[in-house]
């Protein structure tokens, strides 16, 4: 029976629900850090289709509503009623996973013979095997040093475990009781998502289940239409940096084209860079990746939170990343610490649509979370153990009507923080400050969150603290529609010690007892011009130190003396001010680009495409070492340096990117 | 607390719009009940209104009266409007942000436009101090009197009205905050200083502190009413003492509630869980689940083994608080839940909620969206002239007219359309708590058809046996009086109050290291017996219940383990070990006896037991029906046969269905469901395949 509207939206409740169960089921039997706290895994339920009709709304991670299951099913063969499907390498699930410790489990739910809904779960395990304890390093080259690679096979048939793949997979990993633990809870999940959906037939019927999953899916397509009509046909391009790829101090640039024609929407990512030879790359496999299309996703659950969390949310929107970029890489590209990569694809998204409507999206976040992880030596061992001592986050950008939100930020991970006692019980360490860092919010109309200064002394020998993808160090988070950037990200040893010393990069860093790191973390861009930010508001600010009197002057047009606001003062610094629009990008991309320009990038970019993926990273690093020596050792670049010869250097640029062009095809 | 003595026991529960109040003989079972409207402007009023009304009713003397038990809402309220006084926090040097940060949660992962929480405290009345110690005591910074003097200077210059301190640390190693707190006391003079350990000593410093700034923040208020309260019984010539109901559903004396006004603000829920485990037939108290269904909200809760399930996730609007809490869900369904059609024609319950003023379109006060109330009825569950025993008269023609206009939007055509759209609306609003209640019982690991579903409050009767089918529940408990069930909670409170120690000691395999557990057991019973001895002098049976957060030291997860109580006496190191070791066995299947374990947190809850008997014997007999309406279900009309619960005796079995009206809630039996007056009372409601 095809079921009428009432039935649909008890079967939603349903459906939904036995998601959330199979999630529930999972914490509660599962013993990785990552699924008890961090909350590094999902659940949901495919259609016959292999796409999710049914996702958690408040349980696990967010981003994968539009994963596809079918390209896991390509070599496994005809399924049977109590099989389990296996996999965890991105290059052959087709992007179901992005890295190797997040296991994938798919089970076909059978009624009478047929196949009526798959349910899938996945769960960041604590290790992998590889070249490192819990299988990530952003030094890693290719997916060999990340681990074991597990393309999808069935680990269960018919209900019967295949000893010898769990064997194997066991014996590849540092934690094994642990992830046997794991292992066995997602599989009691995906018991539990069977065990509801076979409820649901026997009150509905196998037919209405079935007709349910495409139903939903055009509910969810209507609402999610009905938000993304609001963004004005044309076509929007935007581009934006990390840092460096890790391994290299080349800058890394990721560019969207967006078009839009009456709610639909193209995303070509045409332009961006080549594959990286560090771990940044996202595996998205050619597919409308989840990873892709994030920001997308969150404008439409933003501006109607009642749209179904299903795949036809998604069902007016394409995506193209070019085979060989560091967002669709090719075999064998590594890919632990692709999250880096995400939170500034989510960046570029959102700056593309603010050319088309700036009252759609927020100004660029901090742009940067990471684990900040301590190894200290094992009192009974002395060998080092890891623990991660915090959660590190930034600011969120403004948008119009509001603020962004003062150290926190959702847009990849929602986690809780750890609180500075536990870290202190039980880490060798003090933490000194844990505080919203003042200034760090780009100014604006709506004043961008401010970062966070997390402040570690080491209080034991022979400790290593590490921080890595910890980003915008050198590209700001931008402001918009005359909104201010934010203050990048500041790593310093010891601050206020004649030893102190700036990093610009944490990989792992070796400290001393009575050594102290203090990490500033972004804070999200402002939006609109920040002198016409009410003075109200804006010495509200003041008042609580968000922003300081030389701040509210210089970035607001307020003057404010021993609290109070001068009148006279501010009429005049404001009526002197030209009114700021559009984005900012900070100083350091605009020197940057007087040389490495759109232009020439995107020239050079596709005339690399004709190579081979694997080589493609290099080539480019040598055309940017070759315009800019200064990029080949850490700490010998000056962009104001670069800038003054930017003419020369420009010029230079562009004479290589015209003899590549020039080159024969697979040179 | 008594246990002997005849003599009766009031039961008072300050709800938004009625107080309700029960009185009960001890000895005798008699109970009496009563309902007075709130007083918003003077809580205090209504309740000695209230209690006249009482004593009256009930034909007794203040003198009668051996005890008073209260639960208020009134510090709940003042937080979740944020009424209370300027308050400031001190915190060590580099904290400041501990609220603003609290634990970096947004409230939606999908939301971009979600905003964080207001601080309870603003940032710039959050004062650092230069006082630090280390996880292991180590003072590194110790405030000398300049710093001190520096620090009461910018206290006095905020023109606070009472000061919270929490210190890094300061849950196993208090000294430090003590000594500031001291210090800024000698300074201050009257302003009322809080120290965080002295409330609830738990590792985590947001949530210590914030527990600590909620107390200070609702203590100036809590304290007036409390006085006013008690001025106002004298003044009945109440003598007896009177105990305030707190979130682990026990209660306390008006002097702990003075000072600990935290330990009251979520025992509103509480109060009817506890009723439900003292009420609910014997054979069934092991496995319910509690649904306290009223206008605007919605409440379930687990019982297990008897007892109340506790949880430390509790939270006060955005608020974590982490003492153990009665655990109880809320969720988003109840009589106000609004109805309506989405741009797809869909028709989607709440999760606004018309509330009750204007209410649903029935209540007649200018509401005009539909809400579940229209739906019962429409259908013909709810009669317009006997809702609450007649207090109040319902508008039923709007109330169809409404629903109709739903159908028509839903291109309902049918013969009975309004009808038909209260049909589909309660059968969505049924599917939506369902699936809450599966979820609630998954989350536990536990299995539905083993639970008895205890339904109360104002429309719990009346929707209880449409939720039980459809979560398979096959066993339904209507109360006596489910409309003044939380007041009986009240009454029937136990005098409890919880301690925790943060220890984090590391047992050996071989237990070493226990000591220290040993060591804050016997610390916490010391301070418990102390505490118990200033409550009451009653000689009642006291109760201890220990539990130990354990976990193995390298991983993050941690089991709670509950000592048994045979066990307490001669608990050691290998002992504990081996509960763990069993507890990890049953959840995961293995346990790895050659690791080290870590024990973060020791728990003790001490309860003086309240024996009171007030299950009323009811005499057996049989009733007559008062007639039959006709309700709409499932696309027919039935004719339900109608009853008065006043009528009903023990032994009096009916078949839906049926309809039972009392002055305080409707009882609705669907088809295929019988119920029987057991002994004490209570309506039991079984599915005809389920019946013996």
């Amino acid at each position: 029976m095809i079921p009428d509207s009432t039935t649909l939206e008890i079967l939603r409740y349903k459906t939904v629900a036995a998601a959330e169960e199979m999630g529930l089921t999972l914490v509660r039997s599962a013993r990785t850090i990552y699924i008890k706290e961090v909350a590094d895994f999902s659940t949901a339920i495919a259609g016959v289709n292999g796409k999710f009709f049914a996702y958690p709304e408040a349980l696990g991670v967010s981003a994968f509503v539009d994963l596809d299951l079918n390209p896991s099913f390509k070599d496994i063969g005809p399924l049977k009623p109590g099989d389990v499907i296996l996999s965890n390498l991105p290059y052959a699930n087709g992007g179901l996973s992005t890295h190797l410790p997040d296991l994938q489990f798919i089970k076909p739910y059978f009624h009478e013979g047929e196949i009526v809904a798959y349910g899938w779960t996945f769960a960041h395990t604590s290790d992998i095997g590889g070249g490192v304890p819990s299988s990530i390093s952003p030094r890693f080259s290719d997916v060999y040093q990340e681990g074991l690679q597990i393309p999808p096979v069935k680990i269960v048939h018919e209900g019967r475990m295949d000893e010898g793949i769990l064997r194997i997979y066991l014996s590849n990993c540092r934690s094994p009781e642990t992830n046997l633990g794991d292992v066995k809870a997602m599989l009691a999940a995906l018991d539990k998502g069977g065990q509801r959906i076979a409820d649901v037939i026997a009150a509905h019927g196998a037919e209405a289940l079935v007709a349910s999953q495409t139903m939903l899916a055009e509910y969810a397509a209507d609402k999610a239409k009905a938000v993304l009509k609001r963004i004005p046909n044309g076509t929007y391009e935007f581009w934006d940096y990390l840092d460096h790829d890790f391994v290299s101090q080349v800058p890394v640039r990721i560019r969207c084209k967006v078009t839009v024609k009456d709610g639909a929407i193209d995303l070509d990512y045409e332009g961006t860079d080549p594959q990286l030879m560090s771990a940044f790359n996202v595996p998205t496999e050619g597919l409308r990746h989840p990873y892709l299309t994030l920001r997308l996703m969150h404008m439409i659950t933003s501006h109607d939170p009642s749209a179904p969390l299903n795949h036809g949310l998604m069902d007016t929107i394409t995506a193209k990343a070019p085979k060989g970029t560091l967002i669709n890489p090719e075999y064998p590209a590594a890919c632990g610490v692709r999250h880096a990569t995400v939170m500034r694809l989510i960046d570029v998204a959102s700056g593309a649509l603010h050319k088309a409507d700036p009252s759609l999206v927020p100004a660029a976040g901090g742009g940067t979370v990471l684990p900040v992880v301590l190894a200290e030596p094992d009192p009974v061992t002395g060998l080092r153990r890891s623990m991660v001592i915090q959660s590190i986050v930034c600011g969120s950008g403004a948008r119009d009507g509001s603020d962004g939100v003062d150290g926190r930020e959702s847009g990849l991970s929602n986690t809780r923080n750890s609180p500075i006692e536990r870290t202190e019980d039980e880490a060798g360490v003090m933490i000194e400050e844990y505080a919203l860092r003042s200034d760090s919010g780009g100014p604006g109309r709506w004043r961008g969150g401010t970062g966070i200064v997390y402040t570690i002394r080491i209080l034991k020998d022979d400790c290593a603290v590490l921080a890595r993808g910890l980003e915008r160090f050198f590209f700001t988070p931008w402001g918009a529609s005359g909104g201010r950037s934010s203050a990048p990200c500041r790593v310093v040893l010891n601050i206020g010690r004649p030893d102190e010393k700036q990093l610009n990069r944490v990989d792992m860093l070796e400290v001393k007892r009575g050594d102290t790191l203090t990490l500033m973390t972004p804070g999200g861009g402002g939006f609109g011009d920040p002198f016409t930010r009410p003075i109200e508001e804006v010495s509200y600010d003041v008042e609580r130190g968000f922003v300081s009197e030389a701040s509210a002057e210089r970035d607001y047009g307020v003057v404010i003396r021993k609290g109070s606001v001068d009148q006279d003062a501010t009429a005049k610094l404001r009526g002197a001010h030209q009114a700021s629009e559009g984005f900012d990008f900070g100083q350091n991309r605009k020197l940057w680009e007087t040389v490495f320009d759109d232009e020439l990038v995107t020239r050079l970019n596709r005339t690399l495409t004709r190579f081979p993926a694997s080589i493609r990273g290099r080539k480019r690093r040598s055309i940017y070492e070759d315009v800019v020596p200064e990029l080949k050792a850490e700490g010998h670049f000056n962009i104001a340096d670069m800038a003054g010869r930017a003419e020369t250097l420009r010029a230079k640029l562009a004479d290589l990117v015209a003899a590549l062009e020039a080159q024969e095809t697979r040179a | 607390m008594t246990t002997t003595r005849t003599g009766w026991r009031i039961g008072i529960d300050v709800g938004g719009t009625f107080n309700d109040f029960v009185a009960a003989e001890n000895g005798t079972g008699k109970r009496v009940f009563f309902k007075e409207p709130s007083v918003p402007s003077d809580p205090s009023l209504a309740v000695e209104r209230g209690i006249g009304g009482l004593l009256a009713r009930a034909g007794i003397a203040a003198s009668d009266v051996e005890l008073v038990m209260h639960g208020t809402t009134l510090a709940l309220n003042s937080i979740l409007q944020r009424n209370g006084p300027r308050l400031g926090m001190v915190v060590s040097r580099g904290n400041r942000d501990v609220l603003e940060i609290a634990r970096s949660r947004m409230p939606s992962a999908f939301d971009f436009t979600a905003k964080r929480e207001t601080p309870l405290i603003p940032r710039n009345l959050v004062f650092e101090v230069n006082a630090r110690c280390l996880s292991n005591g180590e003072i590194v910074h110790r405030p000398d009197e300049a710093e001190l003097d520096r620090l009461a200077d910018e206290i006095r210059a905020a023109d606070l009205k009472a000061v919270a301190v929490m210190l890094i640390n300061s849950f196993r190693h208090p000294e430090l905050e003590q000594l500031v707190a001291e210090g800024l006391r000698k300074r201050l003079g009257e302003l009322p200083v809080t120290e965080s350990a002295s409330i609830w000593p738990e590792m985590r410093e947001y949530e210590r502190g914030l527990l600590a700034g909620l107390n200070a923040y609702i203590q100036p208020l809590m304290k007036s009413y409390f006085d006013r309260l008690e001025s106002r019984m004298r003044g009945l010539g109440l003598t007896a003492p009177i105990f305030i109901t707190t979130n682990n559903g026990g209660t306390v004396s008006l002097q702990t509630a003075r000072a600990r006004p935290i330990d009251t603000v979520l025992s509103g829920p509480a109060a009817g869980v506890v009723a439900s485990v003292k009420m609910a037939p014997a054979d069934l108290r092991d496995h319910l689940v509690t649904l306290d269904m009223g206008g605007t909200s919605t409440d379930m809760a687990v019982v297990m083994g008897g007892e109340p399930e506790y949880t430390q996730l509790a939270q006060v609007g955005i608020f974590p608080i982490i003492l153990p809490v009665v655990a109880v869900t809320a969720i988003g369904a109840g009589g106000g839940s609004a109805v309506w059609i989405d741009a797809q024609g869909i028709l989607k319950i709440g999760p606004e909620s018309v509330g009750s003023d204007p209410g649903p379109i029935c209540y007649g006060r200018g509401g005009e969206r539909v809400a579940i109330t229209d739906c019962y009825l429409t259908s013909g569950i709810l009669d317009p002239t006997t809702f609450l025993g007649g207090r109040m008269q319902l508008a039923k023609e709007p109330a169809v007219e409404g629903l109709r206009k739903l159908a028509r939007a839903l291109n309902l055509d049918v013969a009975n359309p309004a009808e038909e759209a209260a049909a589909a609306a309660l059968k969505v609003a049924t599917a939506k708590m369902a699936v809450e209640l599966s979820k609630m019982l998954a989350r536990r690991g536990l299995d539905h058809r083993q639970f008895a579903l205890v339904a109360f409050g104002g429309a719990g009767a009346t929707h209880a046996t449409l939720l039980a089918e459809e979560a398979r529940l096959e066993k339904v408990v209507i109360p006596l009086a489910p409309g003044t069930f939380c007041a009986l909670g009240a009454s029937l409170a136990d005098i409890r109050r919880d301690f925790a120690r943060s220890l984090g000691v590391l047992l050996t395999p071989a237990g070493d290291g226990f000591s220290r557990v040993a060591d804050a057991i016997t610390d916490m019973m010391k301070e418990s017996l102390a505490w118990i001895a200033g409550e009451t002098d009653s000689g009642a049976a006291l109760s201890f219940r220990v539990k130990a957060d354990m976990r193995f030291a390298d991983q993050a997860y941690e089991l709670e383990i509950f000592v048994p109580e045979a066990m307490r006496e001669q608990l050691d190191g290998a002992a504990l070990l081996e509960l763990f070791h069993a507890e990890h066995e049953r959840l995961y299947g293995f346990a790895d006896r050659a690791a080290s374990v870590r024990v973060s947190t020791v728990r003790l809850a001490i309860a003086a037991l309240n024996e009171t008997q007030v299950e009323r014997v009811l005499e057996t007999g049989t009733a007559q029906s008062s007639g039959t309406r006709k309700v709409y279900h499932k696309g027919e009309w039935v004719d339900a046969a109608l009853f008065r619960r006043a009528d009903l005796r023990s032994g009096f079995a009916v078949s839906g269905p049926a309809i039972v009206e009392q002055d305080d809630t409707t009882v609705w039996i669907i088809p295929g469901w019988q119920a029987t007056v057991e002994p004490h009372g209570n309506l039991v409601l079984v599915p005809d395949d389920k019946t013996a």
